[in-house]
């Protein structure tokens, strides 16, 4: 009898605890977050994170280690050491690496089969670096023809070059009088450099501050970030083409045959008219201060709905941006959101990776910015998340796209679209304000007949503007709240002329 | 002229009226410096004023990014920094000031390389001030105190609670670091320090580094026997060798890097020469092209190409650690070989192979092929 009662009970618990289960399975979050635990004794300001083909984890540090970490383990190793401020890694095989450094890009290889590097060779150092701190060099990413890409970043105005430097100086890469701005004294500082298979480094694209993070989508279009700073009214996303300039003044003067002089003495207007705009920009303090690798999403779904578009890194903040893009006029342009915000989420979020399994590998840094150390990981967990998918532009307005369907009534109601524009100046000053920041109101909304198209139609749309998107409470068809209320598109050519 | 006179003793009773309210009502202006260092952090992380004193803060900011400087109540610190987050996209147009009755002054944002000057009276009640950066995220690393009282009391620099944990340590001891857990003595206390790397640092090693001496392409390594040589990437050669450590990276590593590593030692040898081989016709031009290194037990053996003929040099400590050996090799085997020195470099030389004439080592091709020069520190002979 007692027996019973007690059997009874334990059913009762059990049945209890599986309805619990139950809900709380409906109510998880469509991505979940990580921490990885690092080794003792690294200080783990991350340079650069990828996956060898076996599936272990590498990432490179600031001190020069490269380690690799075995997840199903949780072990970590020690392949490589002695690197200058390494900042990027390209898999070659499970014993191989390019590995871009301060001096070089480098072939770092485990010949001999004892799961350590023994091998240092120069893949290329034939760009300059004068010692100045803020020669970082960025890459190498890889393209579909195995051709290579790395980015050199400007040297920093708030430093100066070593009495000895590789490679030949040009004062006129830096501004006379003041030393404020950022610079390009030695050869390519401010490009991003193409390496084909006859192993010559080429100029490629010109004019970057800081770019933090070099990356291709699914297309083949090569993208890189930028800093906002001097000439950088905010952080932007780049689509690098070939003998482009992106805005930065000192690297022009390793252009083939420039014959203007002083890059920065040019008329502000011949600049201006001379440099290609971002295809996105970060709103500073809005969406990013200091975005990094764009990384494209080539899970095919094991990540999520979000499937070739681009999560870009944000170091000053607790963000993942991600980046939807489409082409207007014959050029890139598009938009971005917070994707990952908080949460567990750290700052500094530097480099990105996904894993074999679709999970997103996040590595951190500060290097006396702001910033965190560590990796963090982040898996979808199978719940479709409630979020805009893409954003894209009409003749009158806008289209929204959803991932899932919406609640008819929030989704029409028109008070629960705010729209605002605004640009940034092109010029030497450090950052922008937001210039002719006005509201721009909604005329009409239009739901489509699945329910995850909005149509907007706009007062009036201006090219060279930022439309900024605030979303009030919108639910979805099964009554959740949208991941996030805000999205930027920057509108750099309008669809047609109509406006 | 009486008149002249009562003027001028007029004049100096006023002179002397306004030196005697001035020691008493605090007439003086206190100047404070503040600039900005690496790792976002102000320069200087606390200050002493009186309460009532006139107080000149010149804020210059000569770091790379924007900042702001704000007073604060006491213990409004963090209200603030949440408060200037709150703003958001307002932020820029505000100065990521935001509107408090617990900001006392505040510095607007202060582009890199510009100044900006505040005057104020510090208040009249005594107590610790916070001053600190609101743009987003740095104020909860970069700040400082202001202590307002009329004695001067702060407290000692390690138990100051009221600015960053990491300037609480004046000297630093991790700042002496020559290999891993390395002990540093101090006053008869032994402190373990934090560990560089997570294993155990067993000499050779390397590190790729920025150095003064060399191009910013250097590798230091660091050898068996507390011997230390600086090889250059660029130039490719061995540019300088010292004894008694190796580096200290702490300056290095702490920031954005806008410091060079500092040998620890003492100089026994650098390279006076042109180049210290010549190959072949040896007037021409010499173009080197670095190709890398390879780890042979741990040893980095550099090669690079010298008018095109593959080189590869390899430094051990010599027999007697007093010096180094240098092991090249040269597989093309057709050429005269010269391996030059300089009579002020520091050491004194034996190859194993080959004749010195003048202070330069003559090597027939076949001799050239592999070879090896110990250097050994001449007596008193430290650079």
């Amino acid at each position: 009898m007692i027996a019973k009662s007690i059997i009874r009970f334990l059913i009762g618990i059990l049945f209890f605890t599986g309805m619990q289960s139950l809900i709380a399975q409906d109510k998880k979050e469509s991505y979940r977050i990580e921490t990885i635990p690092m080794p003792e004794g690294l200080t783990s300001e991350t340079g650069a994170v990828e996956f060898f083909p076996d599936g272990r984890l590498v990432a490179c540090f600031t001190r020069g280690e490269v380690m690799t970490y075995e997840p199903s383990t949780k072990k970590w190793k020690l392949f490589a050491e002695g690197l200058h401020d390494p900042l990027g890694i390209l898999v070659v095989s499970n014993s191989e690496l390019l590995i871009i450094q301060r001096p070089e890009l480098t072939r770092v290889k485990d010949t001999d089969g004892d799961g350590t590097a023994d091998l240092y060779e120069k893949v290329t150092d034939d760009f300059g670096i004068s010692g100045n701190y803020h020669e970082f060099n960025y890459g190498p990413v890889k393209d579909n023809n195995d051709n290579l890409f790395i980015a050199l970043n400007s040297s920093s105005g708030a430093g100066n070059i070593r009495p000895i430097v590789r490679g030949e100086i040009n004062p006129l890469g830096r501004e006379q009088g003041s030393k404020g701005q950022m610079f390009s004294n030695v050869p390519y500082r401010g490009w991003v450099m193409k390496l084909s298979h006859d192993g010559v480094l080429k100029p490629f694209a010109s004019g970057f501050r800081s770019p933090n993070g070099i990356g291709f989508d699914l297309d083949g279009n090569l993208f890189a970030t930028d800093n906002q700073g001097d000439w950088i009214g905010t952080s932007a996303l780049h689509h690098v083409q070939e003998g482009k300039f992106y805005g930065h003044p000192g690297s022009l003067v390793w252009q083939n045959g420039w014959n203007k002089g002083n890059p920065f003495l040019l008329p502000l207007l011949v600049l201006d008219s001379m440099r290609t705009r971002g295809a996105v920009l970060f709103p500073h303090g809005i969406m990013a201060n200091s975005p990094t690798q764009p990384l494209c999403d080539r899970t095919q779904g094991k990540f999520g709905p979000f499937s070739g578009q681009l999560l870009v890194g944000e170091m000053n903040k607790e963000r993942i941006v991600r980046v939807m893009l489409e082409k207007v006029g014959g050029e890139l342009q598009g938009a971005c959101l917070p994707f990952f915000e908080g949460n567990g989420l750290r700052k500094g979020n530097n480099r990105l990776v996904f894993a074999p399994d679709g999970s997103l590998w996040i590595g951190q840094n500060s290097h006396g910015w702001l910033g965190d150390q560590g990796i963090q990981r982040i898996a979808f967990t199978g719940k479709q998340p409630a979020d805009i998918y893409s954003m894209n532009l009409t003749e009158k307005g806008f289209d929204l796209t959803f991932t899932q369907p919406l609640d008819v009534s929030t989704a029409t109601d028109i008070v629960n679209y705010k729209f605002r524009h605004y640009y940034y100046q092109y010029h030497s000053k450090y950052g922008s304000d937001q210039m002719d920041v006005q509201n721009v109101p909604v005329t009409q909304v239009e739901i489509s007949n699945d329910r995850k198209k909005i149509s907007l139609t706009l007062s009036s749309l201006k090219a060279g503007y930022v439309y900024e998107l605030n979303l009030g409470t919108i639910k979805t068809s099964n009554g959740d709240d949208l991941a996030n209320k805000i999205i930027c598109y920057t509108l750099n050519k309008l669809k047609t002329g109509t406006f | 002229m009486r008149t002249l006179k009562k003027s001028i003793v007029f004049f100096l009773f006023f002179l002397s009226i306004k030196q005697i309210l001035a020691g008493e009502t605090i007439d003086s202006v206190k100047t404070v410096k503040i600039d900005v260092q690496v790792g976002l952090q102000f320069d200087l992380v606390r200050f002493h004023v009186k309460p009532g004193e006139k107080v000149k803060l010149i804020f210059s900011n000569s770091d790379d990014m924007s900042h702001n400087l704000l007073i604060t109540k006491p213990e409004s610190r963090l209200e603030i920094v949440n408060e200037a987050l709150q703003l958001g996209e307002k932020g820029p147009s505000m100065d990521y000031i935001p509107k408090s009755a617990s900001v006392l002054w505040s510095i607007p944002v202060v582009n890199p390389n510009q100044t900006q000057t505040l005057n104020f009276i510090a208040p009249q009640q005594p107590g610790v001030y916070p001053y600190v950066c609101t743009l987003p995220g740095h104020g909860f690393i970069m700040f400082g105190a202001m202590y307002v009282n009329p004695d001067g009391k702060i407290p000692e620099l390690k138990n100051d609670l009221n600015i960053p944990e990491s300037r609480r340590l004046d000297n630093n001891p991790a700042l002496s670091i020559q290999h891993n857990e390395h002990k540093v003595n101090e006053a008869n206390k032994t402190t373990t320090v934090k560990p560089l790397h997570p294993y155990k640092l067993v000499s050779p090693y390397l590190y790729r580094v920025f150095i003064e001496g060399a191009s910013p392409a250097a590798i230091a390594v660091s050898l068996p026997g507390n011997l230390s040589y600086c090889w250059d990437a660029s130039a490719c050669k061995l540019r300088f060798a010292w004894s008694g450590g190796f580096l200290d990276n702490s300056e290095l590593w702490k920031g954005k890097g806008d410091v060079l590593a500092k040998v620890v030692g003492a100089l026994f040898f650098r390279d006076k020469t042109e180049f210290p081989l010549s190959i072949g016709n040896h007037d021409g031009i010499q173009v080197v092209d670095y190709k890398g290194y390879s780890l042979i037990n741990r040893y980095p053996e550099f090669h690079y190409t010298l008018n095109g003929i593959d080189v590869y040099e390899l430094i051990m400590p010599n027999n007697d650690g007093t010096g180094l050996i240098r092991k090249f090799r040269i597989p093309d085997g057709t050429k005269t070989v010269w391996f030059n020195t300089n009579a002020t470099d520091g050491v004194s030389y034996i190859s194993s192979v080959g004749k010195w004439k003048n202070g330069k080592l003559k090597l027939i091709s076949k001799q050239a092929l592999d070879f090896s020069i110990t250097m050994s520190r001449k007596e008193g002979g430290l650079l």
